[in-house]
Parts: C-alpha cells; sequence; structure tokens
C-alpha cells in the first residue's frame, strides 16, 4: 500500500492547523443564487471536505458592487451573505477541515453589463476578453476599494471562515495593478515593481487587521502571465518574497495564465501534461518562508506526494480531480487510490459549463453539484441493462449501489463503447479513464458484466428482467451525398481500424466536436495531405469551449492540415468532391484519395420498439436516445439509476 | 398596436417577475393594444435560457401583469411556446424533443424523435398552460408557431420526416393544439396564432406560396394570425438589425391576409415608424401591426403618436433588445436605457417635474458636449424645467451619433442624433456651437480621446468615418474589438473600391456582433474583403503589415497602404467637480452615453453637483 506520508503530513497555515496537505483551490461554480451562497455550495464543498480535502478554499467573494463580470458571483459586500457562510463553514468544519474566503474584486477583467457602471481599473486598457475600456481608479476609488477587501474579510470571520486568501491571480484587480500589460499609472502605484505591489500590499495590510488573530490571510498570485508584456515568473517571485519577508501573508497560492487571456494555462485541456505549473510554485517556494501551493493537474494522490518530496510546493491544490472524486483524499490516506476516479481533463462540464453562465458539472462524476445520498430503492429488482457504454456502465453502477440486481450485456468484447474508440484519436486518451473506472465501479458495486453477448429480444426476455434499459448507443450515418463511393467513411470506421486512408484526404467536419480535428490530426500524422471542412465559420467549435483550441492550432499548423470553413459538400464522383462556398455561393473542387465525415449519428434503438411490443419497462440512455456527449450519457445513466 | 413576445431575461428563475409587470404595464400606459407576454414554455422539457417562463410558474405573473395592463386598456395575451429541437439542453440535461432526430444548425445537437407519449404530453402542456392563463384572467393566449418553435417544426419539411399521421399531415399537430387551447378558452377570449410564413428554406421548408395554403387552413381556427419569418436556417430573419430594411413582411402579410378569410392579421417585422405602420393598415396589409423594438425604443409610442409629439426612434441596432445570450443581460434599449429597468431607474414621468426650473433651482445649467450622453443630459433637465444651456465644440449636435450612422445598416442613429436635438429644442435648451465649454460645465460630455496611433500610415476607424481623406491603396484593418465598428468600416472600403483585408485576433471577424455575426460575414466575403482571424498585427510598414499568427507565431505579409486601427479611444479630461458622462468617462457604447447623461441630469436635479454620474453608486 502507498503511503502518501508527505500529503498526509498536518501544516501550519499561520494560526490555523491543517490536517493535511490536500487543498480544493477556489474556483468559479455558478451555483450562487441572486449573489448569495447555497446549499448547493455547502453540500459541494462538504463533500470534498468529508472525502479528506485538508483545506477548502471557496470561491470569490466579490468586494464592491461595481464588480460584476458575471451573474452569479457571490456578493461579499452584501451582509446578506453571511448565513449562506455560515451554512459552509459549519458544513466544511464539521467534516474536519479548514475552509477559507476567497476575497476579490476582477478590476478591468469585466464589464457593465449587470451593474451598468463603468468598471475600474489601474489603466484605461481594456481586458482582451471583455473589452470594456475602464475608467481608472482615482487615490479616493484605491481607498475605497481596500476598505471594502477589509469590509468583506470582516464579514467572512462573521460568517466562520478560519481566514481569506486575496486573490492576485487569473482575474483581478490586483493583479492588473501588479502587471505592466496593465499597470500604465505614472503615481505612486505604478512604475516601479513595488509601487504597483502597492495596492496589494495596502489591502493585505487592511484585510490582517480586520481578521484579526486566529485567522489566516493567503494570497494567490499570477506566477507566469503569458500575455505580452505581463508578469513574469521572476516578477512574480520577487512580488512573493516582498510579502512574505513583510510578514503580511500566510501563505502563498500559485496560478499560471491569466483567465480572460490565456485561460488555457489556468485550466489546461487533457493535452498538457501534469506538472506542468510546478516551476511556478517550486521558483516562489525557493524564495519565501511560508507555506506555498501549488496546482496543474494533479490527476493522483502519487504525484502529489511526488511534488511535495521533490520540494515544488508545500500543498497541493487538486480542483478538478476532487471535482471528479470528491474522496480523492481519504482513498489514497485508506490505501485505495485505485478506486479513484479520474478527472479526464476534458473541460466539458467544468470549464465549459462556467463559461457559459451555467452550474459546473463534471462528466465523469454526474452527481458533482448535485452531492446527494443514494435513496434506497422501494423494492430490489432485476435490472437488464444493454449496452456497455458510458451510460449503460453508469445505469448499471448506479443502481447495482442502490440494491438493484444489475446485468450488464455488452455486444462487443469490451466495455468502453463510442469512449474507447474517441480514445483512440491523437490527444484523446485523456477520455479512456471515464470507462475504465466506470467499469471498475461496475465490479466494486456487484454488476454481472457479460460481454461478446449481442442481446435480441429474446435475450432479454430469456433474462426475466423487471426493468430493461437500453444503452445501445448510435451507428454512424451515410451523408446523402456520398451516393455509392466507397471512399467515403465515418470518423468512427477509421478509429475502429476498419479504413485507412492514405493520400490526400477531405475530413469533413459536421459536428464541431473533437471528433473531426482528432481524427484529422491521426491522419496527418501517418502521412496523410489533410484538409478539414466544415459549413461552420470555424472548424471544431467546441475546442473553444474546452480550451483545447490553442494546443490544437498549433499540432495541426505543425502536421500541416488546411482548414477550409464556410463550405458545406455538395458531391463526389471518383476522386473529385464538389464543395460549395455557401456565403459566396461559389462552387469549389477538391481531388481527395478518401473522404472521413464527422457526422450526427443515428440511434441505434432498434430493440426499443420490439421490446415494449412485448410488455417489457423499457428506457433508454445516452445516444440511444438521441446521440450526444459523454456528459448526456453519464447524466442520464446516473438519473435513470438514481430513479429505478 | 401589438408588443409582441420577446426574451427579456426579466425573470426570476422559470416565473414572471415584479419587473415583467413593470416593463409591459408601462407599454401599456404608453397606449399599446394588445401586450403579449414572453413566451412561456408549456413542458418542462422546453427550458431553451434560464430566464425562460415555464407556464406552469406564470399563473402569479400573468394576474399581475393583467391587473397591471387592464387600467390601461390594453389586452393581454399569454405567450405559449416550446422551441423543441432549437432549444438547449443546459438546463434540463436531457434530450431535446424534437419531430426527428435533426440537429439544429446552431446547436448541432440531435435531438430525440417525439413518440406518441411525448406528443400528447405537449398538447397537454398547451392545454394545461392555456387554463393557467384562463385562470390568471388573461384576455387569450398566443401560439408560438415561428422562428423558434416545435410547432413550426412540425409543420416543415426541413426539420420533419416522420412517416406516421404527424408526418403525412404536418398540421395535424398545430390543429391538436389550437383545437385543445380553444376548448380551454371559451367563449370572449383570443386565440392568437404566431406563424413563420417563410423559413428562407426553400428547398425543403415553409414558403411564402405554401404558407398561404397553410394560413387559409389555420385561420379559421384562430382570432389573429401575427405573420413572421424565419427558421433554424434563418433566426436571425426574425428581427434583424438594420442591415434589413424596415416593413419587410409586408408583400407576405398582404398575402397571407387575402387567403385569410377576414381572420384578422397582423405586420410584423421591423416595423419601427408610426407612419408606416399607418400605411399597413391603410393599405389593407394588416388589420394590426406589431412594433415590439419601436416600444422598447419609446414606451409612449402611441400617446406620443395620438398627440403628434416626435416618437424617441429605434435605432434597429439590435445591441440591448436581443437578450439570447448565457450571460442573461436584461433587456435594454441604447435610445431609451431606463427600458426593462422600470422597477429600480426613476420613471420619466414621475418626480422630475415640479423641480421649479430656473427660479426653483436658483441658477443655470451648463452642459459641454454634443453628443447622445450631453443631449440626453439637457433634454432630462429642460424637461424637468431646469434652464440649460447646452456647448458643443463642433457646429452640430449628434457627436459620435454621426459616426455610428456612418456605418452601414447604422443610419437610424441619425434619426436619434435628430430627436435627441429636436427635443432638445422643443424644450428650449439654448445650443452655443464652436466654444469648448468643459471647464465651467455642470454636466461634461465631451467624449473621449483619440488613442496615439502608431504610425503614419495609421488612421482610426472614426476618422474614416468621419470622412478622412485616405492615401491611396489597399487596406488593412484591425479589429481587436469585434464589434459594428471593425466590420463596417471594412465594408465602407470595400464599397469603394478598395482592397480591404480585416485583421482580428479572435477565431472569427466581428465576434460580438451576435445576430448580424453570420450575415456580416457572408456580406465581407461577398464584397471581396479578405478575412485574417486568429491574427496578431505585428508591424506595418511601407506597403506591407505583419502579421503573426496567435497560436504558432508564423507571420505573413499583407498589402498594407493604410492601417485603419478599429480599437476604442480612451477616455477624456474632467475638470474638477464637473460630473461626467459618456465617453469622457470611458468610450464605450451609446447606451452608456445616453444613461449617465441621464444620471448626470438626476444627481443636479437632486442637488449633487460631484462625483462621478457613471457611477450608480455615489
Amino acid at each position: 500500500m502507498d503511503r502518501y506520508d508527505r500529503l498526509f503530513a498536518p501544516l501550519r497555515l499561520g494560526p490555523v492547523l491543517l490536517p493535511n496537505r490536500v487543498v480544493f483551490a477556489a474556483h468559479l461554480t455558478n451555483y450562487a443564487e441572486d449573489g448569495l451562497p447555497t446549499a448547493r455550495h455547502a453540500a459541494y464543498y462538504a463533500a470534498r471536505a468529508a472525502g479528506g480535502a485538508g483545506l477548502v478554499v471557496v470561491e470569490e467573494s466579490s468586494i464592491d458592487p461595481g464588480d460584476r463580470p458575471y451573474e452569479k458571483l457571490i456578493r461579499g459586500f452584501d451582509p446578506a451573505v453571511v448565513p449562506g457562510y455560515r451554512a459552509i463553514t459549519d458544513a466544511v468544519h464539521a467534516a474536519g477541515a479548514v475552509v477559507l474566503a476567497q476575497v476579490n474584486h476582477n478590476g478591468g477583467q469585466s464589464d457593465g453589463t449587470h451593474t451598468r457602471t463603468p468598471v475600474d481599473a489601474p489603466s484605461p486598457v481594456p481586458d482582451p476578453l471583455f473589452r470594456e475600456v475602464p475608467r481608472e481608479l482615482d487615490a479616493a476609488g484605491i481607498a475605497r476599494l481596500v476598505a471594502g477587501y477589509a469590509d468583506v474579510a470582516a464579514r467572512c470571520v462573521a460568517g466562520g471562515f478560519d481566514g481569506v486568501e486575496v486573490q492576485g491571480s487569473q482575474s483581478s484587480l490586483v493583479r492588473q495593478f501588479l502587471s505592466r500589460a496593465t499597470n500604465r499609472r505614472t503615481d505612486g502605484y505604478g512604475g516601479r515593481p513595488e509601487h504597483r505591489a502597492r495596492f496589494l500590499v495596502e489591502v493585505l495590510t487592511a484585510v490582517r487587521e480586520a481578521l484579526g488573530p486566529g485567522r489566516a490571510l493567503g494570497v494567490r498570485l499570477a506566477g507566469d502571465e503569458g500575455v505580452d508584456g505581463g508578469t513574469t515568473l521572476d516578477e512574480a517571485v520577487a512580488t512573493a518574497r516582498l510579502l512574505a519577508r513583510g510578514g503580511l501573508v500566510d501563505y502563498v497560492s500559485t496560478t499560471v495564465g491569466v483567465a480572460t487571456a490565456t485561460l488555457e494555462r489556468v485550466i489546461p485541456p487533457m493535452t498538457t501534461p501534469p506538472g506542468y505549473a510546478r516551476y511556478v510554485s517550486a521558483a516562489i517556494r525557493a524564495a519565501v518562508d511560508v507555506p506555498v501551493i501549488g496546482v496543474g493537474r494533479f490527476l493522483s494522490p502519487a504525484q502529489a506526494e511526488r511534488s511535495l518530496a521533490d520540494g515544488d510546493c508545500d500543498l497541493v491544490g487538486v480542483v478538478r480531480g476532487q471535482i471528479a472524486d470528491p474522496r480523492f483524499a481519504v482513498k489514497a490516506r485508506t490505501g485505495r487510490a485505485a478506486d479513484i476516479r479520474t478527472c479526464l481533463g476534458c473541460n466539458q462540464e467544468c470549464v465549459g459549463r462556467v463559461g457559459l453562465n451555467r452550474p459546473l458539472g463534471c462528466v465523469t462524476n454526474p452527481r458533482a453539484g448535485r452531492e446527494t445520498l443514494l435513496p434506497a430503492p422501494s423494492r430490489r429488482r432485476r435490472v437488464l441493462v444493454v449496452g456497455g457504454g458510458p451510460a449503460g456502465m453508469r445505469t448499471a453502477a448506479t443502481a447495482a449501489q442502490r440494491g438493484h440486481e444489475v446485468t450488464l450485456l455488452e455486444a462487443s468484447a469490451q466495455t468502453g463503447g463510442s469512449i474507447r474508440l474517441a480514445a483512440a484519436a491523437p490527444g484523446r486518451d485523456g477520455l479512456r479513464p471515464l470507462v475504465d473506472d466506470l467499469a471498475a465501479e461496475c465490479a466494486r458495486a456487484g454488476v454481472t458484466v457479460r460481454t461478446g453477448v449481442h442481446a435480441t429480444a429474446a435475450t432479454v426476455r430469456a433474462h426475466r428482467p423487471d426493468v430493461v434499459v437500453l444503452a445501445t448507443g448510435a451507428r454512424p450515418v451515410r451523408p446523402a451525398w456520398a451516393g455509392t463511393a466507397d471512399r467515403v467513411v465515418d470518423v468512427r470506421d477509421v478509429l475502429a481500424g476498419r479504413a485507412d486512408p492514405r493520400g490526400a484526404v477531405l475530413v469533413v467536419d459536421d459536428l464541431g466536436s473533437a471528433a473531426a480535428p482528432s481524427v484529422a490530426e491521426l491522419l496527418a500524422g501517418r502521412g496523410c495531405a489533410v484538409e478539414l471542412v466544415t459549413a461552420a465559420m470555424v472548424v471544431g467549435q467546441d475546442l473553444g469551449l474546452t480550451l483545447d483550441r490553442p494546443a490544437w492550432r498549433r499540432r495541426a499548423a505543425a502536421l500541416g492540415i488546411r482548414e477550409s470553413p464556410d463550405r458545406l459538400v455538395q458531391g463526389i464522383s471518383g476522386r473529385v468532391v464538389r464543395l460549395l462556398h455557401h456565403p459566396t455561393g461559389a462552387e469549389e473542387t477538391r481531388e481527395a484519395d478518401w473522404v472521413v465525415v464527422a457526422l450526427p449519428a443515428a440511434p441505434d434503438d432498434a430493440l426499443s420498439g420490439e421490446l415494449r411490443d412485448a410488455g417489457l419497462a423499457v428506457h433508454r440512455v445516452g445516444d440511444c436516445l438521441a446521440p450526444r456527449r459523454a456528459s448526456a450519457a453519464t447524466l442520464d445513466g446516473d438519473r435513470l439509476g438514481l430513479a429505478l | 398596436m401589438l408588443f409582441g413576445p420577446h426574451e427579456t431575461n426579466l425573470g426570476r428563475r422559470r416565473a414572471l417577475s415584479e419587473r415583467h409587470v413593470a416593463y409591459y404595464a408601462r407599454r401599456a400606459a404608453g397606449g399599446c393594444g394588445i401586450v403579449v407576454t414572453e413566451t412561456a414554455s408549456v413542458h418542462p422539457s422546453d427550458w431553451p435560457y434560464e430566464r425562460a417562463p415555464l407556464a406552469a410558474d406564470c399563473g402569479p405573473g400573468w394576474a399581475a401583469v393583467v391587473a397591471a395592463c387592464r387600467p390601461h386598456g390594453a389586452l393581454v395575451l399569454a405567450g405559449l411556446g416550446h422551441t423543441g429541437g432549437q432549444g438547449s439542453s443546459a438546463y434540463t440535461q436531457a434530450a431535446l424533443w424534437a419531430p426527428s432526430p435533426v440537429p439544429d444548425v446552431a446547436t448541432r445537437e440531435v435531438p430525440a424523435e417525439m413518440g406518441q407519449p411525448e406528443v400528447d404530453a405537449l398538447v397537454d402542456g398547451f392545454r394545461a398552460a392555456a387554463t393557467t392563463a384562463v385562470t390568471a384572467g388573461v384576455d387569450g393566449v398566443e401560439v408560438d408557431a415561428g422562428a423558434r418553435s416545435l410547432l413550426r417544426q412540425f409543420a416543415s419539411g426541413l426539420t420533419n420526416t416522420r412517416t406516421d399521421a404527424y408526418g403525412t399531415d404536418r398540421l395535424l399537430l398545430l390543429r391538436r393544439v389550437l383545437a385543445a387551447i380553444r376548448a380551454e378558452l371559451g367563449a370572449g377570449r383570443v386565440l392568437a396564432l404566431r406563424l413563420s410564413c417563410d423559413e428562407e428554406a426553400p428547398w425543403a421548408g415553409i414558403t411564402p406560396s405554401a404558407a398561404v395554403a397553410v394560413a387559409a387552413e389555420l385561420a379559421p381556427l384562430v382570432d389573429l394570425l401575427v405573420v413572421v419569418r424565419g427558421s433554424g436556417l434563418a433566426t436571425s430573419s426574425y428581427r434583424p438589425d438594420g442591415h434589413t430594411p424596415p416593413g419587410f413582411n409586408t408583400g407576405l402579410t398582404r398575402a397571407v391576409r387575402a387567403a385569410a378569410g377576414g381572420t384578422p392579421v397582423a405586420l410584423q417585422g421591423s416595423v419601427v415608424d408610426v407612419p408606416d405602420a399607418q400605411r399597413a393598415l391603410d393599405d389593407g396589409v394588416a388589420d394590426a401591426v406589431e412594433m415590439t423594438r419601436a416600444q422598447i425604443a419609446d414606451a409612449d409610442l402611441v400617446t406620443k403618436a395620438r398627440s403628434g409629439l416626435p416618437v424617441r426612434p429605434c435605432t434597429l441596432c439590435n445591441q440591448a433588445c436581443q437578450v439570447r445570450d448565457v450571460r442573461n443581460p436584461l433587456v435594454s434599449c441604447v435610445a431609451d436605457p431606463g427600458s426593462g429597468h422600470e422597477t429600480e431607474d426613476p420613471d420619466p414621468r414621475n418626480g422630475l417635474r415640479g423641480h421649479g426650473g430656473h427660479s426653483g433651482l436658483g441658477w443655470g445649467v451648463v452642459v459641454a458636449g454634443g453628443g447622445p450622453a450631453g443631449l440626453e443630459a439637457a433634454r432630462v433637465l429642460a424637461a424637468a424645467g431646469v434652464e440649460v444651456s447646452l456647448v458643443e465644440r463642433s457646429d452640430r449636435l449628434g457627436g459620435a451619433l454621426h459616426l455610428v450612422a456612418a456605418l452601414p445598416g447604422r443610419a437610424r442613429f441619425t434619426d436619434l442624433a435628430a430627436w435627441l436635438a429636436g427635443e432638445c429644442a422643443r424644450l428650449g435648451v439654448r445650443v452655443r456651437f464652436g466654444a469648448d465649454g468643459a471647464r465651467d460645465a455642470d454636466v461634461v460630455a465631451t467624449g473621449g480621446r483619440p488613442r496615439p496611433l502608431a504610425g503614419a500610415c495609421v488612421v482610426s476607424a472614426a476618422d474614416v468615418l468621419a470622412g478622412a481623406e485616405l492615401s491611396p491603396g489597399p487596406v488593412v484593418v484591425h479589429d481587436p474589438a469585434g464589434g459594428p465598428v471593425g466590420v463596417g468600416v471594412a465594408e465602407l472600403l470595400a464599397a469603394s473600391g478598395r482592397p480591404v483585408t480585416v485583421v482580428t485576433p479572435d477565431e472569427v471577424v466581428g465576434v460580438r456582433l451576435a445576430g448580424d455575426l453570420a450575415p456580416a460575414n457572408t456580406r465581407l466575403l461577398r464584397a471581396g474583403v479578405r478575412r485574417e482571424p486568429g491574427r496578431v498585427l505585428r508591424s506595418v510598414d511601407g506597403g506591407g503589415a505583419v502579421l503573426a499568427d496567435r497560436w504558432t507565431g508564423a507571420e505573413v505579409r499583407v498589402p498594407c497602404a493604410v492601417l485603419v486601427d478599429a480599437g476604442p479611444g480612451l477616455p477624456g479630461d474632467v475638470p474638477p467637480g464637473a460630473l461626467p458622462a459618456g465617453d469622457v468617462v470611458a468610450p464605450r457604447t451609446v447606451l452608456e452615453a445616453v444613461l449617465e447623461g441621464r444620471r448626470a441630469a438626476h444627481a443636479v436635479l437632486a442637488g449633487r453637483r460631484r462625483g462621478q454620474a457613471g457611477d450608480g453608486r455615489a
């Protein structure tokens, strides 16, 4: 059994003692309603605390009514937040963890959409995402905001927090003051590094005063902004040193990147290797004598333990890892690290939903943000699940965990369904833990899994189930324009090895997901000359939402993949593919040896009607109901599993 | 006169809120004849946007809207619908319902094909929603078969490929729904139908000629037919911006009315000027006219038209009133930013008068700057009886509104400038041209400063719009903003015969254009404009601009004799003690200018002369 001694060694943050080094670091959830924390927040954080996290840092509370970059920001300046704070802190404390509040002002990384007022910033430099010219803060404005930080800190104490963390990182006025890219001031708050740090020093001093004794005060700094003229690692180290030497903070937390410019560095996609951000915490740790929190895709306790052993950091910020499995820490501590449900780094439901003003979720953990107890079934039923993809396995695992007698039939030799196929593409192997972990969960829950069984109505009836769940997925659809052309194949054919295109390949993206881009990459890597065609304005629209685009663009450029948006395929004869450039109506042709299509699939629900006619209770989940993303599969499955 | 159903984000969860009530009541008070409330989903399977009303939650809200509107004589119809495959699964996190598994082009999500149980549940949903609405006391309901509706999806060959009775008779579901609702409404209540009569996809969609036959079949079942256009392939055709001429449904509506057998028909579609509405009625185009955006811009449109007062014009910019946006912005208007904020902003009809004018305040008020912020400040002050003098540096009023109006499709911003100037004149504001009065002004609305430009061949978009003479040769428009300015300037220059390239770090050109995004890119491509998305401008020199790929850093050189910078300017200088408003605080849009001009006026009326007008908290 691995022991992870360092990970589970207690640590003091100033006056506060942490039971271990696992941190559930601050991140946006969109769980607030009317600017107030909710019961959903409390349950969410408490689940991670009960799951063994030593420190929970609650998502940002804003210190000023003029700061509202997104609708569901917690209004820390509003005295009405205290009961919500209290519900969170009581729940986390009851589970044995320490809980801090992050306090913040987003400065120019905002606009007036929700406030109907100008945004405040060090200088009138528009943010690359929000694009609104800010108003330059004057001395009175600065003093008002410093007092606002202190006021909210005092409210956090009243709400039962063990201290606060001042955000000076990915989206903050503090960072804008620290960074030359956004601070063009010529007064005492701009210019030399210690002048740019003056606002932060004033904030920390005021917050410390407001916290009083016995509470911890930390700061989160952006180590390396990755933007032109932005804060470099050396500058961040110098700032951390200044703060630590002055005794202003009890710890330093770290990030890489800027939320509104280089978010793919803050919350990297699955292609970014774990440990990508260790250089930041390591450099800061070498310069300060207070504990440092490192971040950056800690996927396993072993990796976290190694980072502590290597001196990268004193604590590990595991956010997505604990979204995916709230019991990450306790499983590590009790020798069950192998049972941890691993974060995929897919960014679909966490980053992807939060960026769209929706509550945070998780593909692999459909219960994230829905931390409810499993209701016991009213009576034990025989459940037969047909199909061992993510929807079928999730249904089976949840139903079995509730005490049902569950059998799962899978036609192929292995469970995993379309996920196993998708994971075969370059850069997509991060998806694999979704189905590996589900298979393990089914096994632990006592699901009888029979592979290589092609279910028919007769097989199903012979099983004498009380309930039948169809999770038989979807099948590729041949495009109408393809006619009888034999070298038009689906991305699934390529991934499954049923087709092996060579030469000039046209990949047609009608989905906008990772399917077409990743298969294009696969084929280009095999030496094909690949052109990606889509009717949309950009190829692979969804890559933007999951923050995969920057790295994909670089890989595609290196592989020489050509992108042709705004084009519809009209037909094919021999090697000649006819395209329509739909904005102008211009007709074009391409010579291609193969055409690979990524099209909406059709539900494979042939059994459904037959079983219903036989009088069986039939449910459909996942793609066999409507072909959608993996998140729909796991959520359909969990919801049905809970309802049976 | 109809105030048509539209997304507002004014709701509280999925119920209508007190904001809705105030918003509709304000239009009823302004003389609107029929208010159709924001379309409510008739079944929980439909949750197209976070604040989309759900009929089951709307009973108290409908009752409150009725109570608030009826005293003004307006009828209230409850908008009912289901967006089917054009909805969103983000909030239900369940499969979408649709006649056939045809993905919507915008979301690309494959919906689940409805079986008979779902079809029956939908009909029951319409019936139950009608019952709730009747109980709430509404004057009737309007059923949505428009540009974003499941009922249209059933009616159209684009989205209905079924082989059952609902496929062979594509109007069957609509007839079932209308019959079910009629049974609930009983006598004395109105049943209206919003029907897309042109899906703009003639290969399989509803065409105008087919729509005439559909209308003939359905008209006897309803009391009012609202003729609209649009589909999943043409969502922005429903309420398009100023690039589409007003009144575009006139011919379509005339044809439908001829087939409607006497059932009243309403004209919809960018009808924004009262004379146009009157002409449609006089000419027999329609029996009623929907003026939704016009009444967002001026809630008093009907009463003003009756009494011959000038109406605050809708600019057809769609900037603040089209709120199908995940951030949940509240419906509002650049011309009247108080729209949608009726519960929080001062009501212009109360409280501002009686300040006593010159004698009451003891002094006259000086406003510096005759752009939208200054004009609005002067207008509001003068309307409250204050003696106002306005000082304008140039020789005409309107300021940046004229630059905006120079953009293609935005000519109506000139109408807004003219209306503001006209109101100021009507209310007795004294205007002094050619003077810079900021130093002694009470309200300073003198606009922003230009950002310093890097290089001799660089001009700002504002200069181009102001008519600056450019050196001959190819133009590169650098657009870090993604709004209407960069695209519009590129269109203007291309139309003048120059080779034009648009450069943006964004993935697409005009990324912030919302409904005009795809149309704008189509216009650029048709005009031969070269688009360079995902590029950062590195340098400009004699004859060329160097662009770097944002992700790989790879550089390309494009011909460039003139570089147009479409980025925003800088804030202006505010003398100590003055109330600033608009771009002088920070260059933003017309909405902020008008809003802050208004707030500055209110601050003066409240006796405050210091602080920042932009700051509602001051």
